[in-house]
């Protein structure tokens, strides 16, 4: 039990002062010389039991009654984990959970989760662990940072909203190796989660070595502070795939816009929403009209107007549950060229390529494709290339070529890895070439291709592409963590994306769109190895595909996730709109919002940042899959509700008050003379 | 009445008012001198008692000659013997005798009204003993009459002490079996001790005929015990002392307190004893009164 004014318990002795004064009552008894010992005697005998036992009751009582006055005065705690669970920690860790979804609010007090758990934790840290050491782990920034007025821990920026996503298994391992450095003793660790699946990454290969951390730490104890409720009157807007497109009629703004609401009738019942769109500072509303819980526009169209070839917009939603997700962000700006680059010595290969990468899909973009030698690599334009092809053995990990490859990928620009014909190299991201297989006269079998992503997906009115009518001669296997995205009979992939090996780590964005970037090619657009060159349709589009996911490293309008890395590299950085006023006051890249770096025109580019797709993702864990993640550590989950004004530790002086009333009242029938009808007169009852 | 300061327990006043009232015994006495009250042998006092044929050897000078004249047969004519009373204290010294404030104590007021009665007694020309004693210490003073021996019992009374445990029932069989003749025993005592010995005891006395009074000398608190807060009883008869709490064994004490009074009624209605109840806080020349007065067939009634 914890305690607000523990230095009042030196006054719990006092409890005995009923003793006492039961002690110096019986040393001040008088002393009287009798006669009738007999009758004395015959009493005493009688009463001997109850009497004692009497006694010591009423004693019992004024004892508590004073010790529950004691106690009430130091104005105990109740529900204080920390105390309940056996003492003060020594060092207590929270770690924040400050993804978007956190940002739910009760309308009626305009508390969000985020911020009811801010009090909560701030409530408990001062009225029972203070004195203790307090780390605060935020999502956001993961950096450990030391917390030395509770009552401040709303106020730090560290603690405010983001737009990012949250990994919970990362702020654990975080909070993990704090321990480990700083060699702390008893712990608590309260972590603060809404328990969304996106953030809690069940899937995550980080799970297994955090909880055999955890169970072997026997000083830890983990809190779970959780949010589970799902908002009940939400609409989030997200803005994707934004581009400008010239057109005889003049310049226009193309973008797949999605409202996702989330109401008591959304399944069935119609909504007109007033949805703002702000375009270089110029507000409109257009009122849009959702039917069932979406509503998807692919290829929604807005008029640029003359002078606003560049610029920024944003998409914003009337208020709801949460207002993370009233708002997208898009920026745009003259597309940047498609430059792919082909290093290769196989000119029927390179020559294919260059074609399908130079032909035009957009007529508003420029196209370039260069064939490079494998001899020549120092001539490839790194900074302009969009995708690289790179048909040469795959060069050794630390050499220059390895590096520069490297480099590409993390700034976000395509890879395509193609089987050179003989000496495949040293092992690359993972990835190493192993044998040619197949040959002219007996085709290999395609048995599956992945439709819903990935460069074989199927278009966008759900038509899947040509890809069964391929014929493939030979392919060359590859070792490696990827996934699939073209399989043979045989089971072995022809084409795949690779998967980034190892946990995620702080420049996860630029890793996960390396690994989005990155693909394996087994065969190659040869007539001797495939159809790919004849049957144009599928090579196309994979190219192109390809081309668009890089292409956006190159452009001068981007479009990124909020994350703590999403903004690193530009210099000079100024925010054009951000979703809220405060946010000028986060770090670099936590907030959503349009951004402008650089100075020049040359080097001016435009960033626009959203929270991730993930948190629009509203299924939570379920008590059982929590269960599964934190198996045999030692937890304590405490649900609460959004806003409620319920606390982690209450005062409950009140219920000692009563117990002493309670004890004092029973002291006073104890001390309750016989009834009078029972009592015995001697005298008159002899006369 | 002696002018020694140690028979303070004599009081003047109440000797003159009490001297009015004659100390008379319920049942005949056998004493050895004429006196005031009735023997169970006929003599020739005053009071025409019956008349009897003569028989060779009595007295001639008993005939009733008129009788002789009317009848011509000889009748000896017999009067009523009147003799002296033997009085026979029993004084209870036990240590619990000591209780009360010093002057005042349960013993005080046992001589008071011992030493009033022996006067009394002594001025009827009644023949006086004393009997007392506690475990140990039994003192023993035959009845005889005479002032010189009023003075001696006096005296007596006036050197009694409280002390040691009661030795009361042996001094009522002793009394019992050494006083041979009808006499007036008078006990002073309070009865502290489990009473069914005293059934006994009072049986013994009344087989030899005597004619028993019994004194039980109280203190009002002792029944009430309204004690408020701890005490320590030391026991004056040299028993353990015991500390207690009053008002948790008060309801028990009364109980008992109770139990032994029932008991003491039950023993002197059968026994057929002349039994006094007297708190310490009564004035003993009431009491007295009330007894001698309760003794006298013309006065019993008002005196009850």
């Amino acid at each position: 039990m914890s305690f607000l004014q523990p230095i009042l318990l030196i006054g719990l002795p006092l409890a005995l002062l009923p003793v006492i004064i039961h002690l110096i009552n019986q040393q001040r008894h008088r002393t009287v010389r009798w006669a009738a010992m007999m009758f004395l005697l015959d009493a005493k005998k009688m009463t001997k039991g109850l009497a004692r036992l009497r006694q010591i009751l009423i004693l019992t009582m004024r004892v508590l009654a004073v010790a529950t006055l004691v106690f009430a005065a130091s104005r105990p705690l109740a529900g204080g984990w920390i105390s309940l669970a056996g003492g003060k920690a020594d060092t207590l860790v929270v770690l924040l959970d400050r993804s978007a979804s956190m940002e739910q609010q009760n309308l009626e007090t305009g508390e969000s989760k985020r911020s009811t758990a801010l009090a909560r934790l701030a409530d408990l840290i001062e009225k029972t662990a203070s004195g203790s050491e307090i780390i605060l782990i935020d999502s956001a920034t993961l950096e450990p940072v030391k917390v030395t007025d509770a009552a401040a821990l709303r106020d730090l920026p560290a603690t405010a909203p983001t737009a990012t996503s949250a990994d919970v298994p990362a702020m654990l391992q975080k909070a993990v190796d704090f321990l480990v450095t700083n060699e702390s003793g008893r712990t608590d660790i309260w972590l603060a989660s809404d328990l969304r699946q996106n953030d809690w990454k069940p899937g995550s290969g980080q799970w297994q070595a955090l909880r055999s951390d955890l169970a072997a730490r026997k000083t830890v104890r983990l809190f779970l502070l959780t949010f589970p409720s799902v908002e009940s009157n939400n609409a989030a807007v997200t803005v994707s795939e934004v581009k400008r497109r010239r057109t005889p009629e003049g310049l226009r703004l193309v973008m797949d816009l999605a409202i996702r609401r989330q109401r008591p009738d959304a399944a069935t019942g119609d909504e007109t929403i007033p949805v703002e769109i702000t375009l270089n500072g110029t507000r409109t509303v257009e009122e849009m009209t959702v039917s069932g819980p979406e509503l998807v526009r692919l290829g929604h169209t807005i008029e640029l107007g003359s002078g606003n070839e560049r610029g920024w917009g944003r998409i914003d939603l009337p208020a709801d549950d949460n207002p993370a997700d009233n708002h997208a962000f898009f920026v745009f700006d003259e597309p940047a060229t498609r430059q792919t680059i082909i290093v290769s010595d196989d000119p029927l290969t390179a020559e294919a390529i260059r074609a399908a990468a130079a032909a035009s899909t957009d007529p508003g973009v420029t196209y370039e494709s260069t064939i490079i030698a494998t001899a020549d690599i120092a001539r490839i334009p790194w900074e302009e290339t969009a995708l690289l092809f790179w048909q040469a053995p795959l060069p050794a990990p630390g050499t220059p070529s390895a590096t520069l490859l490297q480099q590409h990928l993390t700034a976000g620009r395509g890879l395509v890895l193609l089987p050179p014909s003989d000496d495949g190299g040293a092992e690359i991201f993972g990835v190493k070439w192993g044998d040619w297989i197949g040959d002219e006269a007996n085709p290999l079998k395609i048995n599956w291709w992945r439709t819903e992503s990935g460069l074989l997906a199927n278009t966008r009115n759900g038509a899947p592409l040509s890809v069964g009518d391929l014929t493939l001669f030979r392919t060359r296997l590859y070792s490696g963590e990827t996934q699939s995205l073209l399989k043979l009979e045989s089971g072995e992939s022809v084409i795949s994306r690779v998967i980034p090996d190892g946990p995620s780590s702080e420049g996860e964005t630029d890793s996960a769109s390396a690994a989005n970037s990155l693909y394996v090619w087994g065969t190659l657009p040869r007539t001797d190895h495939s159809s790919l060159a004849t049957e144009g349709v599928v090579f196309f589009v994979m190219t192109h595909r390809a081309l668009e996911a890089g292409a956006d490293a190159v452009s001068r309008a981007r479009s990124r996730e909020a994350g703590k890395t999403a903004l690193s590299g530009y210099p000079k950085m100024e925010a054009l709109s951000l979703g809220r006023e405060s946010d000028t006051l986060l770090a670099p890249g936590l907030a959503a919002g349009a951004y402008a770096s650089g100075t020049g025109e040359d080097d001016r580019r435009l960033i626009a940042l959203n929270r991730p797709a993930g948190e629009d993702d509203t299924r939570v864990l379920n008590p059982e899959a929590l269960e599964n993640l934190l198996a045999g550590v030692d937890y304590r989950q405490i649900n609460d509700e959004v806003g409620s004004g319920s606390s982690l530790a209450s005062e409950i002086w009140r219920a000692f008050l009563i117990a002493m009333a309670l004890a004092l009242i029973a002291e006073a029938a104890l001390c309750l003379p016989p009834k009078p009808e029972a009592e015995i007169n001697p005298l008159k009852s002899m006369t | 009445m002696s002018r020694d300061s140690n028979r303070d327990f004599l009081d003047p006043t109440v000797l003159g008012k009490l001297l009015g009232l004659q100390l008379n015994a319920r049942s005949p006495m056998m004493g050895n001198v004429s006196g005031r009250h009735r023997s169970p042998v006929r003599g020739s006092a005053i009071e025409f008692a019956q008349y009897r044929k003569y028989v060779q050897g009595d007295d001639t000078r008993r005939l009733d000659w008129r009788t002789w004249g009317r009848t011509d047969r000889y009748y000896i004519k017999e009067f009523e013997a009147d003799t002296n009373l033997r009085l026979c204290l029993i004084v209870d010294t036990s240590g619990s005798m000591g209780y009360g404030e010093p002057g005042s104590t349960r013993l005080d007021y046992a001589r008071r009204l011992s030493g009033t009665l022996a006067y009394l007694a002594g001025q009827q020309g009644d023949a006086i003993g004393l009997y007392s004693g506690s475990v140990g210490t039994y003192r023993e003073t035959p009845p005889r009459r005479g002032p010189q021996h009023l003075g001696l019992v006096l005296d007596q009374i006036a050197a009694l002490k409280a002390d040691g445990e009661t030795g009361l029932i042996q001094a009522m069989h002793e009394a019992a079996e050494k006083i041979r003749q009808r006499a007036l025993i008078v006990i002073v005592s309070d009865f502290l001790f489990h009473p069914e010995p005293l059934r006994e005891a009072f049986q013994h006395l009344r087989f030899r005929k005597h004619d028993v009074s019994v004194f039980h000398l109280l203190d009002r608190q002792e029944i009430e015990f309204t004690f408020d807060r701890p005490t320590r009883f030391i026991d004056l008869e040299g028993g353990a002392s015991l500390l207690a709490d009053p008002t948790l064994i008060q309801r028990r004490y009364h109980e008992a307190v109770k139990d032994y009074l029932e008991t003491i009624n039950d023993i002197v209605n059968h026994s057929a004893v002349d039994y006094h109840r007297t708190f310490l806080d009564e004035a003993y020349d009431q009491v007295l009164a009330r007894f001698l007065m309760g003794r006298n067939p013309k006065t019993a009634r008002t005196a009850r």
